[in-house]
């Protein structure tokens, strides 16, 4: 049971995760590589606030949410000035630079080795330290997460969001804040990485530089594009079916050396096969 | 004396660099492809290379088994994945996804056959220093440099005065009209992108002769120069080769100031900058 709730619990972190690369990568356009930064500035932020006793873990959280809203508008705002691949670079720039941080500034961040003893948290006194009462927790972030998603997306401001992706020149002549949507989107997506953030410190207990570096934004990427882009199903899909496939690998012997990598090998074959076999992923729109 | 060391220290790497930046670029002009398995190749090389010294080959040859093993590798990319993907008219973005998924294969294949520790190349000779006035460098730095600037100085010679270069320059400009004048651009895609892929293979064996390799350092490297070659101007080698060896040399003076580990989130955060202020490049007008 507990096994079970384990994937459980990490798959809705990572699908709430999905959902914010989501909005940026699938919805609006803004091909970001840097997701796993927001992630882990949220993860940090709740880690330290927690360690630190300073708030209790739903004030802690809206601070992440707030910071990553508005660290992700930053990093989204070259994407106004500089299209494509020159975005590509700037975001794999931003995500070095992030990961720069975690390592180096080890008087908040813990360096290398991370922090370790992040307390479960406790809402309004009901502590959640068994994975059930945890996983209630995140379910309902992920229920909040999809909720926003779904409203978001029939909203009249969702379907500017979808035009501008497929013509902006053409929403900007129709008269619409083109600047407005893309940076109200860049926002709630960082709102949704900083939920994830948090969600994802408190259960493990334990964060490091390693949990927030580029190969776990490709990792989110991949659950989003076997998943499918565009659709809120893809974003659930993706992760739950990604995750179960670590869990495949503890059946056969492997030596633990080999495992991590082989795990990443197996990712990044899925993502040329999806491209070239099923590009628009297994409940997604075409890309 | 510690800043002539320094700044000859950069020049070495940025010559290494220089030759990573100009195949990019070469790739990047001609087949439009945003090519960060680049990065992965790169690695292989440096591996395909190490595994033949290891079996006692000299250096040229497993030199030479390095850019061979290398080139085979980029011409199975381009024909096997990026060409099946552009018969299918897919978009860029899914290119870029599907190199992003050969990057991880390439490198978490390296991190399974050869571990994820750092190895070096066991040549007695590669440590032997030959002073200049104020400044040492050893036998590998000399080897880099002269072997960098042969190759740049040929790459552009190919690439401005023959009958080959030519061909490239007129597909990259219009492949639809290179189509239909029988130039056929996609075995000229296979072929630069085995050329691009040899020299940048050469690269990975220089750079892991001079100092050491590990599976996942390609990235990093592959960032800087593709941050040469956005700030050199698209598509301009001697623009590349230049910027890359300014990045290079810049990050080293800096070691002078600040600590080495926060020099390269410095030399990203700077790019962001640039790419904000001057997105067209410094030499070249935006395309």
């Amino acid at each position: 049971m507990s096994f079970f709730l384990n994937y459980l619990i990490q798959a809705e972190i990572f699908s709430v995760m999905a959902l914010s690369t989501n909005l940026l990568v699938g919805i609006i356009g803004i091909f970001s590589v840097s997701q796993a930064a927001i992630f882990g500035v949220g993860a940090y932020t709740v880690a330290l606030l927690l360690l630190s006793k300073m708030l209790g873990f739903p004030a802690a959280i809206v601070v992440a949410v707030v910071l990553c809203a508005a660290l992700n508008i930053v990093l989204a705002l070259p994407s106004l000035r500089v299209a494509g691949d020159y975005f590509v670079v700037t975001s794999f720039g931003c995500q070095l630079v992030a990961t720069a941080i975690f390592i180096n500034w080890s008087q908040l961040t813990g360096g290398a080795s991370g922090l370790v003893g992040i307390p479960t948290p406790a809402i309004f006194g009901y502590s959640t330290d068994e994975p059930a009462a945890f996983a209630c927790v995140s379910t309902v972030i992920l229920a909040i997460s999809c909720l926003g998603f779904w409203l978001l997306m029939r909203s009249p401001f969702g379907r500017i969001v979808h035009a501008i992706r497929q013509d902006e020149l053409a929403v900007a002549a129709a008269g619409k804040d083109v600047l407005r949507a893309k940076v109200s989107v860049a926002a709630v997506s960082g709102a949704f990485a900083g939920m994830a953030g948090g969600l994802y410190a408190t259960y493990l207990s334990f964060i490091d530089p390693t949990s927030f570096d580029i190969g776990v934004s490709i990792i989110i990427l991949t659950m989003l594009v076997v998943g499918g882009a565009r659709t809120l199903a893809g974003s659930l899909v993706g992760p739950f079916l990604l995750l179960a496939l670590p869990h495949g690998l503890d059946l056969i012997e492997l030596s633990p050396t080999i495992v991590g990598p082989m795990r990443q090998l197996i990712y990044g074959a899925l993502l040329i096969a999806f491209m070239m076999f099923r590009p628009q992923g297994i409940a997604g729109q075409r890309l | 004396m510690l800043y002539l060391q320094l700044l000859a220290d950069g020049l070495v790497t940025g010559c290494a660099i220089g030759l990573v930046a100009v195949s990019f670029s070469l790739i990047y002009s001609t087949t439009k492809v945003f090519h960060v398995a680049h990065a992965g190749i790169y690695t292989a090389g440096g591996y395909i290379a190490w595994y033949a010294a290891s079996y006692g080959a000299p250096f040229t040859v497993a030199c030479i088994a390095g850019i061979i093993g290398s080139a085979l590798l980029g011409a199975v990319i381009q024909s096997q994945v990026y060409q099946r993907l552009e018969e299918r008219g897919a978009q860029p973005l899914v290119l870029l996804i599907a190199s992003l998924g050969v990057l991880a294969v390439l490198q978490n294949g390296v991190a399974i056959l050869f571990t994820t520790n750092m190895l070096q190349f066991s040549y007695p000779w590669r440590n032997q220093m030959v002073i200049f006035g104020a400044v040492g460098l050893s036998y590998a730095q000399v080897t880099i440099v002269i072997v960098s600037i042969v190759v740049f100085v040929v790459l552009t010679w190919m690439s401005k005065y023959t009958l080959f270069g030519q061909r490239i320059r007129a597909v990259a400009s219009n492949p639809f009209l290179a189509e239909i004048t029988r130039l056929r651009p996609k075995t000229l895609f296979v072929l630069v992108m085995m050329i691009g892929s040899a020299v940048v293979g050469l690269a990975g064996t220089l750079i892991a002769l001079d100092q050491a390799m590990q599976p996942y350092t390609g990235v990093l490297i592959l960032l800087t120069a593709t941050i040469a070659v956005i700030a050199g101007g698209i598509g301009s080698l001697t623009g590349a080769f230049v910027i890359s060896l300014a990045l290079s040399v810049l990050q080293n003076l800096s070691l002078a100031v600040m600590p080495g580990r926060w020099s390269i989130a410095a030399t990203f955060a700077l790019f962001i900058l640039f790419i904000l202020i001057r997105p067209q490049g410094l030499v070249r007008a935006a395309r």
